[in-house]
């Protein structure tokens, strides 16, 4: 299912020259932030809840991986380079999984990894940074597989990828406890919370609700995507 | 290279294919068969997305596209042996010309990767720039290396839209004498343009399209000679213009004659009568001929023709 | 046909051109046409339906809360929120939205379709596009920010009596508006430098987004990391809250360390609060700093801040090239 040379064009068409540096520099941030917060605060309880929750989960990793997963298939289809790869005979359900699993990898290095280092950097909070990791691994896989499947089936992936994040997730989730049902950071907590119970997490889900949703949620997108590549049609004025 | 005699047609049944009010391509029925086949129209004709139908990235709203009596769209397998070069710029920059070949022969699974890259490389004259990146190749360049990856399994089919587009005329003579021999050894090509020259030259058979209809079919001057409409022009040298000009007129065939210092314009609507007759009447009058051409027999003078009709 | 055939060289034919010695309208009349195109632009005229959703829900979204004031206070409650904080939460957040998909409308689009050479081969010096750009964005942020002010207004003295009240209603008006003028000016201005970077919309949408999101977030973090429990010590909660979410923790007001009045200096939100605490606004509220001494550092910062994005925009548009 995976292919390597899908692979390797993605990897190298998104990681090109400056855009590596907007990928590390919120994580780079994040570190630099505990690390300045641990000198200033070593004993706190409070702040590390607030840095690896609110920057490293709620921010870096959804953003991350709307980044990553609108980038790895979005841009290609954009300029139309995609009929390059599409115009052979592998198989749309390969390039989608490959493309998932090149978003996922890196949003797991740019975000989960990150949110480790700087779990363990901060004081008293080792159990909470390995939860933490866990979710978001989990989140990275879940997001990415949610976010290429859209840079399929829109070309405002990005607009409605933010939408979904901020207003969705960010407020409306948090207000009505239904709606956590389709909330993809809510899977994420869920899997963290199992790890580490940790009232501040406000997890909502239990860990079993969080997996099955999250697995529907992946492989649901996933295969959507790939139907939606198998009928892939150049757009364009009638000429 | 591979030919085994096995060729490939194209078959088109009643395509349609409209966008919202837009009729792109209105009821086409056509057959291409092996040989180069040039589709030919002014832009906004419908030619890409004949081709975009053909190749399986778009979905004919009513009809069937077939290759081989199999469809194109959405089947991916079409692709072992249908080669696509696009009309849009846009190819992996980021990459050098041979690694997008040699990426694109990876993807159709060759058994040797490294000998087919070669050969598609050469084929299109791309040797010496392999190595730089294609962000730096001039557009004649990037249609050049879209070409390779296009060849580099080896289609029997090879579908191109506006091939010639950015190539200095070096380039297009040697893209040309290409298409020419892999059409000459059996395979079906397909290419799109809207200068006539390029097609008068290259194309066995032209699809005339315009305004989404199929407009014509076949061998240009066959087509010419089928417009009977129109009379056929000719210009004729000889040694008495004028008693020939007055021997010709009272022949049913002849519409008008015109005389200048530069010789004989003779109007026929009869073009096998004309040509049967024209040296018996000459002879008859003891006239030689010293030079008789058709005038419009050109694909611009039937495209003209076509067009305005 | 053969005559013409055989005549030599060619005839132009007098289809009744010529040429225009008369006035023109000089420079400024085209950065007018242009800022005002591209304050139509900003809301999506000129454009589909499609492109109008964005603005018009972020519109109504900030006159809600108007909306909503106006009828408690005909049901006789105190007008529900004020004119210079309104609703700092959705204020915040619908203006990112409103930013992050609309200025890469104004510029990106240009890029994308390289046009940039037709606008600069016309009598306009290089610094006038991105001025009359800035203009326009400026102007449609303004709107952005005080249609819902005056909403409020209206909704208020409709519902008070008395020439005192009303004036009392105006004199809280002025500040507010004064605040969304410090929004407008420099929210236009880092929203449309970072979307000037690159021609994909959905790409600028996402990096301006990211930005604002990234800043307030590391300021509120710091916010209230720095700033020691007092009595209405209020505490963002934990992971998959919404900004301003609160617990309240119970403590004792001390002096206001330093690193808490430098917290707000890492966001364009905290940064409004700052110069607005500085200028004498009183509000406790949540994620608001408390500048001490230092609200004129926070209006520096600002400037600063204003005058860099608004250097680089216009750095970035001095060579018209085709993208």
């Amino acid at each position: 299912m995976f292919n390597p040379t899908v692979a390797g064009l993605t990897l190298r068409a998104t990681l090109g020259r400056r855009r590596v540096f907007l990928f590390a520099l919120p994580a780079v941030i994040l570190i630099v932030l505990t690390l300045v917060l641990r000198a200033s605060h070593p004993a706190a309880v409070v702040w590390p809840g607030a840095v690896l929750g609110d920057f490293g989960f709620s921010v870096l990793l959804p953003f991350t991986a709307l980044i990553t997963g609108t980038g790895v298939l979005g841009a290609e289809i954009d300029d139309g380079s995609v009929i390059h790869l599409l115009a052979t005979p592998v198989r749309r359900a390969d390039v989608m999984v490959t493309k998932f699993a090149v978003a996922a990898s890196l949003t797991m290095l740019f975000a989960a990894v990150p949110e480790l280092i700087a779990g363990l950097i901060a004081p008293n909070s080792g159990k909470l940074a390995v939860a933490l990791f866990v979710g978001a691994l989990v989140g990275s896989v879940i997001y990415s597989a949610a976010f290429v499947a859209l840079s399929v089936l829109t070309n405002r992936a990005i607009a409605y990828g933010l939408l979904y994040v901020l207003i969705w997730e960010g407020v409306l989730s948090n207000l009505v406890g239904g709606a956590r049902i389709l909330s993809i950071a809510h899977y994420s907590l869920g899997v963290a919370n199992a790890i580490d119970h940790d009232p501040n997490l406000r997890a909502g889900l239990t860990l079993s609700t969080s997996v099955i949703l999250g697995v529907i949620v992946t492989i649901g997108a996933l295969v959507l995507g790939a139907r939606r590549l198998a009928a892939f049609a150049i757009k364009g004025e009638p000429a | 290279m591979n030919n085994t005699g096995v060729t490939s047609t194209i078959e088109l049944t009643s395509v349609s294919r409209w966008y919202g009010n837009v009729v792109a391509v209105n009821d086409i029925t056509m057959s291409i068969g092996p040989g180069v086949t040039g589709l030919l129209g002014p832009n906004g004709a419908g030619k890409s997305t004949i081709l975009h139908m053909i190749s399986g990235f778009l979905e004919p709203s009513k009809g069937t596209v077939a290759i081989d009596g199999k469809p194109s769209w959405r089947n991916p397998d079409t692709y072992r042996s249908l080669g696509l070069v696009p009309e849009r710029d846009s190819v992996y920059a980021f990459l050098t010309g041979e690694q997008f070949v040699r990426a694109t022969a990876k993807l159709h699974k060759l058994p040797d990767i490294d000998q087919a890259t070669q050969r598609a490389i050469e084929m299109t004259e791309m040797s010496d720039a392999k190595h730089r990146k294609i962000s730096t190749y001039s557009k004649g360049m990037r249609q050049r290396i879209k070409v390779a990856a296009a060849l580099v399994h080896d289609p029997q089919v090879l579908l191109l839209d506006e091939p010639f587009n950015g190539m200095d005329p070096r380039q297009r003579l040697h893209m040309m004498d290409l298409l020419a021999k892999l059409g000459a050894e059996g395979r079906t090509i397909v290419f799109s343009s809207h200068i006539l020259e390029e097609v008068e030259r290259l194309a066995s058979t032209i699809q005339v399209m315009v305004a989404g209809r199929l407009a014509a079919s076949g061998d240009f001057r066959a087509i010419r000679r089928l417009m009977t409409s129109r009379p056929h022009v000719f210009s004729v040298r000889s040694s008495d213009d004028r008693t020939l000009a007055a021997a010709l007129v009272n022949h049913p065939y002849t519409n008008a004659v015109e005389l200048s210092a530069k010789g004989l314009q003779v109007r026929t609507s009869d073009f096998g009568a004309f040509c049967e007759q024209i040296a018996p009447v000459a002879a008859e009058q003891g006239i030689t001929i010293r030079e008789l051409l058709p005038t419009d027999e050109t694909l611009e003078s039937v495209f003209g023709y076509l067009i305005s009709s | 046909m053969s005559a013409e055939t055989q005549q030599a060289a060619g005839v132009i034919h007098d289809l009744g051109y010529r040429s225009y010695d008369g006035k023109r309208l000089g420079r400024k009349s085209i950065i007018a046409a242009l800022t005002w195109h591209s304050f139509r632009s900003a809301f999506g005229f000129g454009r589909s339906a499609k492109a109008k959703i964005v603005p018009v829900i972020a519109l109504v979204g900030l006159c809600l809360p108007a909306i909503v004031s106006a009828f408690a206070m005909s049901r006789g409650n105190p007008r529900l929120v004020d004119y210079d904080t309104y609703v700092p939460v959705l204020r915040d957040l619908l203006m990112t939205i409103f930013v992050a998909v609309q200025a890469p409308e104004l510029v990106s689009r240009d890029i994308r379709s390289h046009v940039l050479p037709l606008y600069f081969s016309r009598p306009i010096k290089p610094v006038d596009y991105p001025l009359a750009k800035y203009l326009g964005f400026t102007a449609a942020c303004l709107v952005m920010m005080e249609v819902p002010l005056l909403a409020l207004y209206a909704g208020s003295i409709a519902n008070v009596h008395g020439g005192a009240q009303v004036w009392a209603q105006t004199r809280a008006l002025i500040p507010g508006l004064l605040v969304g003028l410090m929004w407008a000016v420099v929210l236009a201005a880092i929203s449309l430098f970072i979307a000037s970077m690159t021609g994909r919309r959905a790409f600028a949408t996402g990096a301006v987004a990211i930005f604002f999101l990234l800043t307030y977030t590391l300021a509120e973090i710091l916010l209230q990391v720095e700033s020691p429990p007092d009595v209405s010590k209020v505490v963002p909660g934990g992971p998959g809250a919404p900004p301003g979410a609160v617990h309240i923790v119970q403590g004792a007001p001390a002096v206001i360390p330093l690193a808490e009045k430098v917290s707000g200096l890492f966001s364009p939100f905290t940064l409004f609060d700052g110069v607005r605490m500085w200028l004498g606004a009183t509000d406790t509220g949540d994620n608001v700093p408390k500048v001490g001494g230092f609200g004129a550092i926070y209006a520096v910062i600002l400037l600063i801040a204003l005058g860099a994005c608004l250097a680089g925009l216009a750095a970035r548009y001095r060579k018209a090239t085709l993208s």
